[in-house]
């Protein structure tokens, strides 16, 4: 029996991981890249979303090479099983930190600026439990959650970067490049260190309707995400110039400028609402990939029963791992970029020079063995 | 084996039952025997609980079982003397509950296995203890034959025969004609080929089907000497005649709805499709009542599987009675949990017509206006005959309308509140301050007025429902004075919340199908309290623990949020907006895939360019 029986369209993998691009755009995005010519942002995230192609490419070539097999299988086959497990292992844990940082943002984000009397813990809780309870569902609801939730988003990013077009003045982005390529180089490996959490498609490739439409979705989510991003970060500059890298939550910050007429004023509730969805739904992403993970480590035969104690366990590391909103900006800045990188570019490039090795080996012997261990 | 062959139950038996991957298995039971009246046994370590929680407990215990082994596993391990004991006491505990499982009570059948008598006088004798000599039961005697030798005997029921029907083609035919018959066989062939002038006449030589179909409102006839009788179909009872159905009116489209009688709403149906591919299959459910269903669907457009398994699902039913369709739905229907229903109840033709033309499937049930359209999808709910009938642009922007009115009757109360209470920068200025201005003397917070009032709104709306027509405007006066200016008045409620209220009130009903509208109005209570306590926040978690509900729901294999979730652009044509009907290509693409493209393409009207030149001449 299969451990998770739905399948998702590509549109829904699309969506899905325009979805996980969009929680760190949105919330701290300009902030965390610890930036010092603030003007010239909008140009690594550019060049961060260009240079993200390759190893997202990679990633998809791997996934692609083994058809019918998540990231955890073909790594046991690739690396044998005890490196291949603990490769699996350090993804899961991957996983979880993203989870427990995206619950920290969301808990972060409305006791900041929304509802600041509400201990932190309640909202952590029921985004944990809810999407836990979507992860739970399987893959088949998390993609229509997310495909539906999709339009909404891009509907309110759309309103919330056009709408505050009086206060955007655009000679903000001027001077270009002023100090050089070198403040610009951080907060490329900031935007990159966000595009490589596509290694989760690793796990959903097996789950596609329709195989070829991996490459398609994953570039096409790379396109979409970046380009959203390249745009709000030059919104955020023309409304907030220099000013913006240190703005706490900058598209709360920007939603509040939206005024049109006397009556449409400080919406920021509603683009607020967008994400907390669209945060719930990436978190039921991770959670769910983290909890088939380790069903296939352990060769479990049903995952479900392990989303309630790994959704505890982010919600625990939530707290633990940070104390404040600046633990979180601090954790961004210093730690997160090595840390999101060495883990999914070293796995994915071990896992490519092993396949390389392995299918040399294999086609010199004409043996087809792996096919063979496959089925 | 040796001591371990003493555990009268087998490992493997156990094995199944407790990883019974969807532990239906314990859960069935338990439910047959709740339905068929009998007190099931509770284990005695339960039995110090009321029975009615000691039940659903066991039955938790059994079902849960599933989480206790997550794994699918065979015994094959020897057992040690601990593994004996729990197995015996877990034999105990299952076979109180489960092997003692008792059938829906039947009514006791004299007649099962009994051939018919040649006596006439003897089945006679059967039919009216049968019957127990209801009064409606008649029985009459003729003699037919040279010299009246031959006794007929005709059984029917009062009130379900067309009695002119019996006199005239059956009592006066066969006094007048049944003279020449030599012999009882004769006489028998003379009566079943040329005598009876009913168009349905049926042989049977099983005393069983024979009464049931007596029961049915056929008449029988026996004759003495012959061990077979015939039944000739003279049903004919007073019914309700064919109306605008009460509870879908609408302005534009036909005005028939259906009736409780079966076979009329099935040739209603037929009129509307009148193609032999249209089936009709009848079944009987209910071990007393022997109620009619049937299923309609329009071979080579519905999904032949599909149709098998509106069969399946039909055939598991073990009831004794059936009543109305709205039982039907909740012995088969994918979620019995939801608060939203997954089959489409109508009593429209039209309606039905329409459904099967896409590739649905109907369920009609003898006895209740309302048929059941199966696989039933959300937007269903939010469509009327109309939206098709009128202009397009029209169609649409009522459907427009009634999405907003059932959000709006899902959230307009927790918005409020939550508004009121967190967000009260959302408001303008001077709403805020006029809001602020008309609560000051209202002693609540905003949830409870919320609450308070639409409970109020909750109680008027289901007293009127019911009430006679002569005291209902009472009523009305009444509850429209307490809701709106007493309340008011008295300072329970702010004036802002009535207006809440009745646009919420007046949304609700703006929803087509009643059956979705009830789940809106339970949950707006949730909402409320959401809201009152966590805020926006609150209610965007309700919305998004209502969208996991919906996108995980199924309705017989199809998504129930269809074009939404999981997009299928296509049915984009059919949703927010409908197109016109010469760009209405292709049928919903899950349901009506047997059959995808229903009409020609390029309709679209344009005037003869002949026209235009004569104009302008």
């Amino acid at each position: 029996m299969e451990i998770e029986g739905g399948k998702i369209s590509g549109s829904q993998l699309l969506a899905l991981l325009v979805l996980t691009r969009l929680v760190p755009v949105t919330i701290e995005f300009p902030l965390v890249t610890g930036i010092k010519s603030p003007q010239d942002a909008w140009i690594s995230s550019l060049v961060g979303t260009v240079l993200s192609i390759l190893p997202v490419l990679l990633m998809v070539r791997l996934s692609l090479k083994y058809p019918g097999k998540t990231i955890i299988e073909y790594s046991q086959l690739l690396l044998g099983k005890f490196f291949g497990k603990i490769a699996g292992f350090v993804l899961v844990w991957y996983w979880l930190s993203i989870a427990a940082t995206m619950l920290r943002s969301v808990g972060d984000a409305y006791t900041t600026a929304i509802m600041p009397e509400t201990p932190i813990l309640a909202f952590i809780l029921v985004v944990g439990f809810l999407s836990a309870n979507a992860a739970r569902s399987g893959l088949e609801v998390v993609g229509r959650l997310g495909e539906v939730n999709m339009l909404v988003v891009i509907l309110s990013v759309l309103l919330t970067l056009s709408l505050p077009y009086k206060v955007m003045n655009f000679e903000n982005l001027l001077p270009v490049l002023s100090k050089g390529i070198r403040p610009i180089m951080l907060p490329t490996g900031t935007a990159i260190s966000f595009f490589v959490e596509f290694i989760i498609l690793g796990m959903v490739a097996p789950y596609l309707n329709n195989p070829q439409t991996l490459t398609k979705s994953s570039l096409g989510a790379i396109a979409i995400s970046g380009f959203m991003m390249t745009a709000f970060t030059v919104v955020l500059i023309a409304v907030f110039g220099p000013t913006v890298s240190s703005l706490m939550l900058p598209a709360f910050s920007l939603a509040r400028m939206i005024s049109i007429g006397e009556f449409l004023e400080r919406l920021e509730v509603i683009p607020m609402s967008a994400w907390t969805i669209t945060v719930a739904i990436t978190l039921a992403f991770f959670l769910w990939a983290s909890a088939v993970a380790t069903a296939q480590l352990l060769s479990l035969k049903r995952f479900q029963s392990l989303v309630y104690p790994l959704a505890a366990i982010s919600v625990a590391f939530s707290i633990l791992f940070f104390e404040s909103f600046f633990d979180l900006e601090l954790y961004f800045k210093k730690i997160w970029v090595p840390y999101s990188l060495t883990v999914t570019l070293g796995i994915s490039i071990i896992l490519y020079l092993a396949s390389f090795i392995r299918g040399r080996s294999s086609a010199s012997t004409k043996v087809t063995g792996l096919c063979h261990r496959n089925h | 084996m040796g001591t371990r062959a003493r555990a009268s139950v087998s490992p493997q038996l156990f094995a199944h039952w407790f990883v019974d991957p969807s532990g239906s298995s314990v859960w069935s039971f338990l439910r047959v025997e709740c339905a068929a009246g009998s007190e099931p046994a509770i284990p005695s370590r339960f039995s110090r609980f009321p029975k009615n929680i000691g039940r659903p407990i066991m039955a938790l215990l059994c079902s849960s079982a599933k989480y206790l082994m997550p794994t699918q596993f065979t015994v094959n391990k020897t057992f040690g003397k601990d593994d004996l004991i729990m197995l015996r006491n877990l034999t105990r505990l299952l076979r109180k509950n489960i092997c003692s499982v008792s059938k829906p009570s039947q009514v006791k059948k004299d007649s099962v296995g009994k051939p018919l008598s040649k006596k006439v006088k003897v089945n006679e004798a059967f039919i009216r203890r049968a019957f127990g000599n209801s009064s409606d039961l008649v029985v009459r005697e003729l003699h037919v034959g040279p010299g009246g030798k031959f006794t007929v005997l005709l059984v029917y029921v009062d009130g379900l025969v067309d009695k002119t029907l019996i006199s005239e083609n059956l009592i006066e035919r066969i006094s007048d004609q049944a003279d020449k018959s030599r012999t009882p066989e004769q006489a028998y062939d003379d009566l079943k080929n040329r005598i009876i002038a009913v168009s349905d006449v049926k042989e049977t030589g099983d005393l069983d089907n024979f009464l049931n179909h007596v029961a049915g409102g056929y008449c029988g006839l026996l004759i003495d000497d012959v061990a077979k009788v015939l039944v000739a179909d003279t049903r004919g009872w007073a019914q309700r005649s064919i109306e605008e159905p009460t509870t879908e009116a609408t302005v534009r489209g036909g005005k028939e709805g259906f009736v409780e009688t079966l076979r009329t709403n099935t040739s209603l149906l037929r009129r509307r499709v009148k193609h032999p591919r249209l089936r009709i299959e009848e079944c009987e459910i209910g071990t007393i009542s022997k109620t009619s269903v049937a299923i309609a669907y329009i071979s080579g457009l519905a999904d032949e599987k599909v149709v098998q398994e509106v069969r399946n699902r039909l055939a598991r039913i073990n009831v004794d009675s059936i009543q109305e369709s709205g039982q039907i739905e909740e012995l088969i229907e994918d979620a019995p949990f939801s608060p939203f229903p997954t089959i489409l109840r109508t009593e429209r033709p039209d309606k039905v017509a329409g459904a099967l033309f896409e590739g649905r499937i109907a369920i009609l049930t003898n006895g209740t206006p309302f048929a059941l359209i199966v696989p039933a999808t959300f937007t269903m709910f939010l469509t009327t005959p109309e939206d098709y009938f009128e202009r397009t642009f029209i169609g649409s922007a009522l459907r427009a309308i009634r999405y907003l009115s059932f959000f709006t009757s899902l959230t307009l109360p927790s918005l409020y509140v939550a508004v009121t209470t967190f967000h009260q920068e959302m408001l303008p200025t001077a709403l805020i301050l006029n809001v602020a201005a008309q609560r000051e003397g209202v002693p609540f917070p905003a949830v409870v007025e919320a609450l308070l009032m639409e409970a109020l709104f909750e109680i008027l709306r289901e007293a009127g429902v019911r009430l006679p027509k002569i005291v209902g405007p009472a009523v009305n006066i009444i509850g429209g004075l307490v809701i709106g200016e007493a309340a008011m008045r008295a300072g329970l409620v702010s004036p802002i919340m009535v207006v809440v209220v009745a646009t919420t009130g007046i949304a609700s009903f703006a929803t087509p199908v009643f059956s979705i509208a009830i789940g809106a109005r339970l949950l707006r209570f949730i909402m409320v309290l959401l809201a009152g306590s966590l805020g926006f926040f609150g209610i965007v978690a309700g919305l998004f623990a209502l969208g996991i509900h919906l996108t995980s729901l199924r309705s017989f294999g199809v998504p129930f949020m269809e074009p939404i979730a999981p997009a299928i652009v296509s049915e984009f044509k059919d949703l927010l907006a409908r197109v016109p009907w010469w760009a209405m290509h292709t049928r919903p693409a899950l349901v009506g895939h047997k059959d995808l493209v229903r009409q020609g393409w390029d309709q679209k009207p344009k005037p003869p360019v002949y026209l235009g030149k004569d104009a302008h001449r």
